[in-house]
């Protein structure tokens, strides 16, 4: 028992490499990585908290991201997470997994049509 | 503390999402109450998101620690159930650390020296393979041709008679050979070890050590102690050095006082003579040798000892060549006498008390299991809204962890004080130290039980709670599983009860069976007094000593008769000698018999019957002629249903005759049966007459024959000033003596059976009087329908013999599995006997009934009215 499995329509694996992306273009809170993930997928993906917050700090346990307390925006203090060296290093090779798979991907359902 | 802040800050991490989301509804013209519920909706369970962030941080050490202050809070609340969880963990966990010490300090414990495992016993051999004693040449032959060895030296003790600064006392000596403390390794707590140079006949200035006890003892550990002087044995003995403090002798068990150089100690017969065997032999391996190497270049060292010899000897020395070997032992633990006499006894213990623990342990389980029906609802809940279930195992672990921890620590200060008690068991009198404080091992040990039977006793109920179903649970419905897990757990308290009763009964039966034994002689309302003495006697004194002291106590007002015997029947000691048979015996030639020298009178004290012929008396003296008394299994197995008496013996080329027949005594062992033996008259005893070699024997007429000790002590010194009393024991006293193991094993193989019972007992009436006020309800039900009161009675009845009967099936299969291991402690019974086994059971179902007898009574006088109003 434990971690609710993500409810969102995300491929397995995928939200990891999305988070990393956000947070690769600068220091950022969780509440501002929904929404950038909402607008920059054109509101088709919506990350829930139940995942959003276990795969954070699933990351930064696992080094990719260091967080620390910042005032936001809103004067309000928030989490802020940035990229570590070692978590670039990974967005770069996922990124790099994906474009091929998905590459592959779509050639193959575009060889069945 | 780091970790609350922390979670602390997970939780405003998730306050400030949705606080900020709260505030985008608002602002999208959102009605803020509308908003709220929309976020709550949407964020769902906070409590098992934040369990699940935290999940991820490895908090594992911060929940141990919560649940643990948790446990200690619960148990302060509910102190009965601490007090009794606690008290019965410390007692099975403190009986198994103190069986343990004492294992550890007998068997496993080595040497405090320098590398013991390299440590090896050079020996002659039993034909059963047991070490016997080696002969000083003997000793010379090995250590001077043994290759494997890098050093070895021989060992005897004995208590010596010394004079130090005019005042004389006695000692406890070790006599070593020179390489003593070379082969140990040991470096002096003071002055100088003794060495090679010590242990020469010309020795000019003959040098002792003296242990760090003595030091303390004697001289307040002064350094003048060092180049002071002692006299023993003739001989002015200058003190050079002390023994470091860790080490008290390679024979365990004894704590000398002096060590001396062994020629300068031993008598010239004891040095020269080959067949003379009284010491030991330990020898140090070579880098890289093994036992086995120097066994076989023992054994064929003793060839070329042994062989050359007997070639020289009349008799052929035929038993010496013919059964005897040498080999090497592994001996990291040193002389060791305790090993042989009480592993068996001690590992047969060791498993019972396995079974004890079992037992706290169930019995531990069994309370966890209550406690946490209790708490069904609350768990149920915490279930509910998103607890972990690992989570949940985790800290009832964490609860019978404390417990066992408490357990542990409680066990371990009772182990120290049983294990005093045990020891003193153990050592059945005897003049021995056996240290069992607590070591690495034993800790490591009490360590290794507490985490066992919390984890054995935490797993169940914690398995149990979180199996719960969650809808009956949270309504309050009482759960019916509990029912049948406490069932179970019963039940396997009267399985484990049955080994230990099984176990008790086989024991006790032993005992019983050992006492009943026909000894032929009658020990009640005799005393045996030991005495020693402060020098050599003269032999003419000696013998004249021995016939006076007898007389001195025969008129003791009170006293019936009196004698003395150099060996006293089943006391410990045995002496056996050749003899030769004449040509008209049924068995003629060269033979072997026990033997004894005995005063007149000897009989009579003893209560052994005189069968035909006469006691020794007056008229046996030195000069006359040697006469014998042979017992009827001596009389019968040489001259068959001939008469004995007037027939003719020869021992040590003396020609006695027989004059008498006595019936048989037990000398060996009650386990031996009858030996042939023969008896002599002190008088006519050839060699040394040391009164003190002595053992006398007093019977009055009634009473406690032991309230005669003081007034024997007394007349023992007014015999002679350098006689002393140094024990008076009852004849009772010396043949319990005899037999320590099978009494130890009855004690306390009994108080395991009863502390079974018990345990079993409380755990089966706890159970049925819950299930009685659980039922009244039901019962009284019944009873509007017609159920009579003995039908009641007839149901409590139905539930203990569903835990009995296979209870005490499941018990008598492992019994059977586990009492082979004891046969060679019992007597007279098997390890399966079907009566033991028998009456086991009984024993078991009568505590069934008494511990159903409450409940029962309870249940056969619900009061239908009362009962159905109940609820």
């Amino acid at each position: 028992m434990g971690a609710a499995a993500p409810k969102s329509d995300l491929l397995q694996g995928t939200l990891d490499v999305l988070i990393l992306k956000v947070v690769a273009l600068g220091p950022i809170h969780g509440y501002a990585i929904a929404q950038r993930l909402q607008q920059m997928s054109g509101a088709v993906l919506q990350v829930q908290q139940g995942s959003l917050y276990p795969a954070l700090h699933r990351l930064e346990k696992r080094k990719w991201l260091k967080a620390e307390w910042a005032a936001s925006e809103t004067g309000r203090d928030a989490r802020f997470y940035t990229l570590t060296r070692l978590g670039r290093t990974q967005l770069d090779e996922q990124r790099a997994n994906w474009t091929r798979l998905s590459t592959a991907i779509t050639g193959v359902l575009g060889t069945a049509k | 503390m780091w970790s609350s802040r922390r979670r602390f800050r997970a939780r405003d991490e998730l306050a400030f999402h949705r606080d900020r989301l709260i505030e985008g509804f608002v602002a999208d013209g959102m009605d803020r109450k509308a908003a709220e519920r929309r976020v709550f909706l949407e964020f769902g369970n906070t409590a098992a998101l934040e369990e699940a962030s935290r999940d991820v941080r490895g908090r594992w050490l911060n929940d141990f620690v919560k649940d643990g202050s948790y446990a200690l809070r619960a148990l302060r609340r509910n102190p009965a159930f601490a007090t009794v969880a606690v008290l019965s963990l410390a007692l099975a966990i403190g009986a198994n650390t103190a069986i343990f010490s004492l294992v550890n300090a007998v068997l496993l414990r080595p040497l405090p020296i320098h590398e013991p495992d390299r440590l090896v016993q050079i020996t002659r051999l039993t034909p059963e393979g047991r070490p016997a004693n080696v002969s000083y040449p003997l000793f010379e032959h090995l250590r001077d041709h043994v290759q494997a060895i890098s050093g070895a030296f021989a060992h005897a003790s004995l208590r010596a008679s010394i004079l130090i600064d005019g005042e004389q006392e006695f000692a406890a000596a070790d006599i070593v050979t020179g390489d003593y403390f070379n082969v140990l390794g040991l470096a002096p707590g003071a002055g100088r070890l003794l060495g090679p140079a010590d242990d020469v006949l010309s020795s000019a200035v003959p040098a002792a050590v003296i242990s760090d006890g003595y030091w303390q003892r004697r001289f307040n550990r002064s350094p003048s102690a060092i180049g002071r002087t002692f006299t023993t044995r003739d001989r002015v003995f200058t003190i050079v050095g002390v023994m470091p403090a860790t080490f008290r002798s390679v024979r365990v068990g004894t704590t000398p006082d002096l060590v001396l150089p062994m020629v300068l100690t031993i008598s010239d017969s004891q040095r020269t003579e080959p067949t003379n065997n009284s010491l030991k032999m330990l020898a140090r391996l070579k880098p890289g040798a093994t036992v086995a190497q120097v066994s076989a270049e023992g054994q064929t060292l003793w060839r070329t000892f042994i062989e050359p010899l007997a070639a020289k000897v009349p008799g052929g020395l035929r038993a010496e060549v013919r059964d005897r070997r040498v080999g090497a032992l592994p001996s990291p633990d040193g002389i060791n006498d305790f090993r042989s006499d009480l592993s068996e006894p001690l590992l047969i213990l060791m498993g019972l008390v396995v079974f004890i623990l079992l037992l706290a342990a169930v019995n531990l389980s069994g309370l966890l299991v209550a406690k946490a029906a209790a708490r069904q609802r609350e768990i149920s809940i915490r279930l509910a809204i998103g607890a972990g279930r690992g989570r949940l195992v985790r800290q009832f672990l964490t609860e019978s962890f404390v417990l066992a921890c408490i357990g542990g620590a409680m066990g371990l200060a009772l182990a120290a004080w049983l294990s005093t008690g045990l020891t003193a068991l153990f050592l059945n009198g005897r003049d021995l130290d056996l240290s069992v404080g607590p070591d690495w091992r034993v800790l490591t040990f009490t360590a290794a039980v507490a985490l066992t039977v919390c984890i054995l006793a935490g797993l169940v109920p914690a398995l149990q709670a979180i199996r719960v179903n969650l809808n009956p649970a949270l309504k309050r419905v009482r759960a019916t599983g509990h029912g049948r897990l406490g069932r179970a757990l019963v039940m396997t308290q009267v399985a484990i009860s049955m080994v230990l009763v099984v176990g008790a009964t086989l024991f006790v039966g032993t005992l019983v069976k050992l006492y009943a034994v026909e000894r032929g002689f009658d020990g009640n309302g005799v005393v045996a007094v030991y005495i020693r003495s402060t020098g050599p006697f003269p032999d003419e004194r000696g013998a004249a000593l021995v016939a006076d002291l007898v007389a001195r106590l025969r008129v003791l007002p009170g006293v019936e008769s009196a004698s003395a015997a150099q060996v006293l029947p089943l006391s410990g000691n045995d002496w056996t000698r050749g003899i030769e048979l004449p040509a008209d015996a049924i068995r003629p030639g060269d033979s072997s018999t026990a033997f004894n020298a005995v005063t007149p009178g000897y009989f009579t004290t003893l209560g052994t019957s005189l069968l035909a012929g006469r006691d020794f008396d007056a008229r046996d003296t030195a000069s006359a002629q040697p006469v014998a008394i042979v017992n009827k299994s001596f009389a019968r197995y040489f001259f068959g249903t001939a008469p004995a008496v007037g027939r003719r013996v020869t021992s040590l080329k003396v020609p006695y005759v027989i004059v008498g027949v006595v019936g048989d005594a037990m000398y060996e062992d009650l386990r031996k049966g009858f030996r042939q033996t023969m008896y002599i008259p002190s008088a006519q005893r050839e060699g040394e007459q040391q009164p003190p070699s002595y053992k006398y024997l007093v019977r009055v007429a009634s009473g406690d024959p032991a309230r005669l000790g003081p007034t024997i002590a007394r007349l023992v010194g007014e015999t002679d000033p350098a006689l002393q009393m140094t024990d008076a024991v009852t004849y009772a006293t010396l043949v319990d003596r005899s037999i320590p193991a099978e009494r130890i094993l009855a004690t306390l193989g009994g108080v395991f059976g009863v502390l079974a019972l018990v345990t079993a007992g409380i755990g089966m009436f706890a159970l049925l009087a819950f299930q009685v006020a659980r039922r009244t309800n039901e019962l009284g039900v019944r009873m509007v329908l017609g159920a009579t009161r003995g039908s009641m009675v007839g149901l409590v009845l139905r539930d203990v013999g569903w835990m009995l009967v296979p209870g005490i099936a499941l018990g008598a299969g492992a019994a059977l599995m586990v009492t082979d291991l004891a046969r060679g402690v019992l007597f007279g019974l098997t390890p399966t006997d079907p009566t033991v086994f028998a009456v086991a059971a009984l024993v078991l179902t009568v505590a069934a009934l008494a511990a159903a007898w409450l409940p029962a009574r309870r249940a056969a006088r619900v009061d239908p009215l009362v009962a159905l109003r109940h609820e």
